[in-house]
């Protein structure tokens, strides 16, 4: 649309007596309403996708947490049945530990790390070439990059190979040991994720007002001081939303598991919750438990990013605060 | 102006709606074929496999000019069950399909497979119910009515490593001694505390169904009974059994294969003369022959007490028909042709990695001369078993059964309790 035709709409619509009906009404224009058509029309491929690959099964896992079924029998409900089964599944217990560790182990790293590297970045000439090489794992297939660290994690591989020539010790069997592969997990999920929050911070430093730093310069604050109480808090509101973002993903963890640890790892080391829903619906058949547990993620992701959400008041400053 | 873009968005609109329905058309893509005469089916497999089976096709369609044969290849195993239930489920499935025998009973207990006994019967058919080896039909068989048939089959012997063995100072051969009725338990054993001590590894095993029933029954205990419940740990002879299995591992002189690393996995250490005997089916040839190493290896059957032959697992694939075909007669002479003698045989020559699991096809097995024992495999497959019906009728049940035993293998709990642990598994799997 060109400036020419929004003035005119804009014009019109102000107009007192413009487009109204004798009763009262509003009565669009033609062109409006041919604009309108021409809206839904260009929306409707998202919302059509949105209903078939998000309403409907949402919908549909909903109806099915209170039901048995394995998708050739009839379905029959048992009430909150697949719930109090699933609360006292050992193994859902297992991944929800295992997802909020690498939950835990991963968001406050990664975006540790992530600030890190975005001040380190922000006044180096040759940051766009930085950021392309930070920025690959994000655009990378999360299948390709779990498959190429396989081969690093092997005992023979070459992540292990050094570890062992440096300290002297043996190889260590990063997927094979109980107690190593949910560090593995964690190294690539903080690894693949660490462009996207660098570009994210590098932004939100850059977007911060000059006078501001110059002024705190001028009473006398030094790199540190200007880091800590500076910029950080003007960076918080888009840490908080880092933080909720990453928070969520990890809840989500599934296709690095997947891939990385086939049948999740040693002794369910690497078991995620999404992991669990999977394997009970596609590997089970039970469609009512995994509908159940992925009902129970839901609602535990909305726990924490409430918590998060209460937590920002403490933590997390707005520009507007301050004024 | 404003002409203009109206032609660009319509333009625009109709190549989005045209997107999301090759999308949408694309999503509902598959399923079996829709007329009499094409017969769609599926299967998971190595590339390989895959490329023997089209030649199947093409023969097939050689023979019978009036049928179409599609193959819809699944790569990868864990992945195929779930597509196929999606396509049952929408009325979509193929006309004949691969099932796992971890997931057949579901399949069975579904009615969603043909009934095939009478039409194995008929004069189409080339494969009789009595031409295979009854015990591989386990849950593919219901209350008589059989439902699918073993594609092929894959008795578990021991590959034993000769070089190992003489580098551990053991001079007997154990193919030789099973051939005499000396082949013993005791006698593993000795040469399995002699390869330990000689710092080799004494035995692999995969863990799976068909490791710990095959050494229950060689043993001489019995894990299920007749009526299909489960008893082995009420069972004394079974118990004791398990506990030597779980003893040897858990002093390192077995091990579990699933657990190896990548990169020092169960086949590196095989074909390095790491180890002595490594459980597994007819194609670990195909490993022996990619390290060039063949000649030093070859297979017994599972040892036992008193040094006589036991039924042992058998892994097996099936194959059924869907029950809402619209090519059933193309469909049925595919199956037939395909689990045939001759259609098992053109399958299985050249490298082929299984056992015929019917008769008149053991010539594939034996021409080769290859292993020494070849016949082992024939034999095993003779007397041994498929996965009990009453674990494969639920799926994963299998899978957390080798997971209960793996906590034996690596000293979390006991014979007694791990069985007990299995028994209350099974009870709250099955209702009973």
């Amino acid at each position: 649309m060109t400036a020419t035709t929004v003035d005119a709409g804009a014009a019109a619509a102000a107009s007192p007596s413009a487009g109204r009906a004798p009763g009262g009404l509003r009565k669009e224009s033609a062109w409006r309403r041919r604009d309108r058509s021409w809206g839904y029309i260009f929306i409707a491929p998202q919302v059509v996708g949105m209903a078939v690959f998000v309403l409907v099964p949402f919908i549909a896992s909903m109806v099915l947490a209170f039901a048995e079924w394995n998708g050739l029998t009839e379905l029959t409900w048992v009430g909150f049945e697949n719930f109090t089964a699933q609360l006292q599944d050992e193994l859902l217990l297992r991944s929800i530990v295992n997802t909020l560790l690498i939950a835990i182990i991963t968001v406050p790293i990664g975006l540790g790390l992530a600030v890190v590297i975005a001040v380190a970045l922000e006044k180096l000439k040759t940051r766009t070439l930085y950021l392309i090489l930070f920025f690959a794992p994000v655009v990378t297939s999360t299948i390709a990059v779990a498959m190429i660290w396989q081969q690093m994690f092997r005992v023979d591989g070459v992540l292990s190979d050094t570890i062992a020539k440096i300290f002297g010790i043996a190889p260590p069997d990063w997927l094979g040991d109980p107690r190593l592969a949910l560090l593995a997990v964690c190294i690539v999920t903080i690894w693949s994720a660490l462009g996207l929050n660098v570009i994210i911070f590098l932004a939100g430093l850059q977007n911060i007002s000059p006078s501001v730093i110059e002024a705190a310069r001028i009473d006398g604050a030094g790199p540190l001081r200007l880091f800590w109480s500076i910029r950080m808090p003007l960076l918080s509101p888009i840490i908080f939303f880092s933080s909720i973002v990453a928070f969520i993903s990890s809840l989500q963890t599934f296709d690095t598991v997947f891939i990385l640890t086939a049948d999740a790892g040693p002794d369910n080391a690497t078991r995620t919750i999404v992991y669990h829903i999977y394997d009970l619906g596609f590997g089970r058949f039970e469609f009512g438990p995994a509908s159940a547990a992925s009902v129970i993620l839901l609602l535990l992701t909305l726990v924490i990013t409430g918590i998060q959400f209460g937590a920002q008041k403490r933590f997390v400053h707005y520009e507007d605060d301050a004024a | 102006m404003p002409r203009a873009n109206s032609k660009m968005r319509r333009l625009l609109a109709v190549g989005a709606a045209s997107a999301l329905m090759i999308g949408l058309a694309a999503c509902s893509a598959g399923g079996g074929g829709s007329d009499s005469d094409t017969v769609v089916w599926s299967t998971w497999g190595t590339p390989e496999e895959l490329t023997r089976f089209e030649e199947f096709n093409d023969e097939f369609m050689k023979r019978h000019p009036d049928i179409t044969v599609e193959l819809q290849p699944v790569a990868s195993y864990s992945d195929y069950h779930s597509k196929l239930l999606a396509q049952l489920t929408s009325n979509t499935a193929p006309d004949v399909f691969y099932v796992g025998d971890d997931m057949l009973g579901q399949f069975v207990d579904s009615g969603r497979l043909m009934p095939l006994t009478e039409l194995m019967e008929s004069d189409a058919s080339q494969t009789k119910p009595d031409d295979f080896f009854p015990g591989l039909f386990g849950a593919a068989e219901s209350e008589g009515e059989v439902y699918a048939a073993p594609n092929d089959s894959n008795p578990d012997v021991f590959f034993y490593d000769k070089q190992a063995l003489a580098a551990a100072g053991i001079t007997e051969d154990p193919a030789t001694l099973a051939e005499s009725g000396e082949w013993t338990t005791d006698k593993f054993l000795e040469m399995n505390d002699k390869l330990a001590a000689a710092g080799l590894t004494g035995s692999m095993f995969w863990n799976y169904w068909a490791t710990h029933y095959s050494w229950i029954s060689s043993q001489g205990g019995t894990a299920y009974d007749d009526s299909g419940e489960f008893v082995g740990n009420s069972d004394a002879t079974t118990v004791d059994a398990v506990d030597t299995l779980g003893s040897y591992f858990q002093d390192g002189t077995f091990v579990v294969a699933d657990v190896l690393p990548e990169g020092a996995g169960a086949d590196s250490l095989f074909v390095t003369h790491q180890a002595g005997f490594f459980s597994q089916g007819r194609y670990t040839i195909g490993t022996l022959e990619s390290a060039g190493v063949q000649d030093d290896y070859d297979i017994v059957r599972w040892p036992t007490p008193d040094g006589a032959e036991a039924p042992t697992g058998v892994a097996a694939s099936y194959l059924a028909i869907d029950a809402n075909t619209d090519a059933s007669d193309a469909a049925f002479t595919f199956w037939t042709e395909f689990l045939s003698a001759e259609g098992q045989t053109f399958r299985l020559e050249g490298a082929g990695n299984a056992v015929p699991s019917i008769q008149g096809a053991d010539e594939v097995v034996l021409d080769a001369g290859y292993p020494a024992h070849a016949q082992t495999f024939l034999d095993m497959r003779d007397i041994g078993f498929a996965n009990y019906p009453s674990e494969a009728r639920v799926p994963g049940l299998s899978g957390d059964i080798s997971e209960l035993f793996l906590g034996l293998y690596q000293g979390k709990s006991d014979a007694q309790g791990t069985l007990d642990a299995v028994a209350d598994l099974i009870a709250e799997n099955t209702g009973e």
